[in-house]
């Protein structure tokens, strides 16, 4: 017993004493849940049909990676690995819009937020561009790039590009012109400008865009997928349906909030939060 | 006598031009200029590509089918379908959402074991879900109304749980040792406090909704903008997909700029300050 308490306090000591409680808390939902799932497939209240045993999910994957060649085949994208060639290209997908997307979205927006005219010229299209959500254009890139990973990979451009636009038009706009001025009357030009004062300081408002971009990205790349490809989570999700392969699409679900929460969580809430805490004073000097 | 006094002076009333300067400061020039522009380019490009009306139909194409479409009632309908769909919805979410928020954001324990898995749920988009309900309602209305249910519904409980969350303790303290019963906190405190983020929750979550709408009308089947586009698409009509998107695109820009950003705005700035 003396053991187990020291222990228990060294714990609590290690990861500290509300975080382990939230854990705690925050998982009896998951395992509440975990637990109807698992009492369904036992006493089969909804048939299988209509919700799939857990292990079945579970082996879903092994029945998708059927006939891959371990790990070479996975990165190779040998045609066995079903699962991971849909995970890899739905998020290769994401990668390659981000890499296009957010850089041509930043020279747009800090030009934009630059120059009134610019502005009021690009701010009406890129309005009407979000209004019109990412799915709204999936049949119109069908008719003009045929179904298939350009179609998809332009819904996710076109709704990363014009967030991440907008963004770094309101933080170009949000800097204060002293700073602006008193790097011009220190000898700056146009350039420095641009690289010190307006991308530093808009900087936080960007991250802030890159991470809206991504979430409303994800949701219009997984229809889009569904819709006009022929590859990615969507799509996989969207074919096992029309085969009444429940657990696949159980699966591919899953996968889909997995990938999503861990990128957000781990990966762009900390960078925002990083990028608030550096930069974010640039623009509040009060 | 037609002589008119030196103060009836022949100078035009200052109104017209300070409307017309704010309609220049305001990039309303701009905007017309941007307006031809596109029509113009538009025109010029479907008017040398080969087989416009399959890639790029001209401007006037889209008028003439748009007019086409209202004469035969469909326009109307399709709209009034689609909007039916995301009002019933997005109303519905915001009915069980905000108690369910309020209700979850009541007590620490309570909150702390539901924030996770309502950010889980959140993170799955109602598209992803589509597949499912697919195979366990088939392509019914039902379907598509459960998916927007679901967009509208996460994203709204999560804000107000959050909202609920960042109301200061002192000002339920006070409350408290005011004599105040749990109604009257709930009533005085709880809901003024949450209202700015109720709001924030309502706009996001129906956002989501709309898209929801669009694409599950493409998926299900079901009439309505999404169904027009898609349809139009199938067979060859590249008209009425431009159209669909210019409808769609100018609906949602009337219910966000005069409906819901009006509302958080006003929400935020009457309530906004309990928060501070």
């Amino acid at each position: 017993m003396n053991a187990i308490q020291t222990l228990s306090v060294a714990i609590q000591k290690r990861f500290g004493r509300q975080r382990i409680r939230k854990i705690a808390l925050g998982s009896i939902p998951f395992l509440v849940l975990l637990t109807l799932w698992r009492m369904n497939t036992v006493n089969e209240w909804l048939p299988p049909v209509y919700i799939p045993p857990m292990a079945s999910v579970a082996e879903a994957i092994v029945i998708l990676q059927d006939e891959c060649t371990g790990l070479a085949g996975i990165f190779s994208m040998h045609q066995g690995c079903q699962f991971t060639n849909h995970v890899l290209s739905s998020m290769g997908r994401v990668g390659l819009a981000l890499i296009i997307g957010v850089p041509t979205g930043i020279a747009f927006g800090v030009l934009a937020g630059m120059n009134r005219r610019i502005s009021n010229t690009l701010e009406p299209i890129g309005v009407f561009a979000n209004a019109i959500s990412g799915i709204a254009w999936v049949p119109l890139a069908i008719v003009w790039f045929g179904i298939g990973a350009m179609t998809t990979l332009f819904i996710l451009l076109n709704t990363i590009f014009w967030l991440v636009f907008f963004n770094t038009l309101l933080g170009v706009r949000g800097v204060p012109r002293a700073l602006e001025n008193s790097v011009l009357t220190l000898g700056g030009n146009r350039w420095n400008i641009i690289t010190q004062v307006y991308i530093p300081g808009a900087l936080p408002s960007i991250v802030t865009g890159v991470r809206m971009s991504m979430g409303f990205g994800w949701r219009a790349l997984i229809a889009a997928e569904m819709i006009g490809g022929s590859s990615g989570l969507g799509f996989m999700i969207f074919v096992s349906a029309s085969e009444y392969k429940i657990e696949e699409v159980f699966l591919g679900v899953l996968v889909i909030a997995v990938i999503w929460m861990i990128t957000d969580r781990s990966f762009l809430v900390p960078l925002e939060k990083w990028t608030i805490q550096r930069w974010g004073l640039v623009w509040r000097p009060s | 006598m037609a002589t008119t006094s030196p103060s009836l002076s022949p100078r035009p009333r200052p109104v017209p031009s300070a409307r017309w300067r704010r309609f220049t400061k305001g990039g309303g020039a701009e905007l017309l200029i941007l307006l031809v522009g596109i029509i113009v380019l538009w025109s010029t490009i479907s008017s040398l590509i080969p087989n416009p009306s399959r890639y790029l139909p001209a401007p006037l194409t889209v008028i003439f089918s748009s007019s086409d479409m209202l004469w035969k009632g469909l326009l109307p309908n399709y709209v009034g379908q689609t909007i039916w769909r995301l009002v019933l919805g997005s109303i519905l979410g915001l009915l069980v959402g905000i108690p369910f928020g309020i209700l979850l954001g009541l007590n620490r324990t309570v909150s702390d074991m539901f924030y996770p898995i309502l950010n889980f749920f959140q993170s799955i988009s109602g598209i992803a879900i589509l597949p499912i309900i697919v195979v366990w309602w088939g392509n019914s209305e039902q379907t598509v109304f459960t998916v927007i249910l679901y967009t509208a519904l996460f994203p709204i409980a999560f804000n107000v749980l959050a909202g609920v969350r960042g109301i200061p303790i002192i000002y339920i303290n006070v409350m408290r040792s005011l004599g105040a019963s749990n109604m009257r906190i709930i009533r005085d405190v709880i809901i003024p406090g949450a209202m700015p983020n109720i709001a924030t929750g309502a706009r996001l979550g129906i956002g989501f909704a709309w898209r929801a709408v669009i694409a599950g009308e493409m998926l299900v089947g079901k009439r309505g903008l999404g169904w027009m586009i898609f349809t139009a698409q199938d067979t060859d009509h590249t008209d009425q997909v431009i159209l669909g998107m210019v409808m769609i695109g100018t609906i949602w820009i009337l219910i966000d700029r005069f409906a819901l950003r009006p509302i958080e705005a006003d929400t935020i700035q009457r309530w906004g300050l309990v928060q501070r």
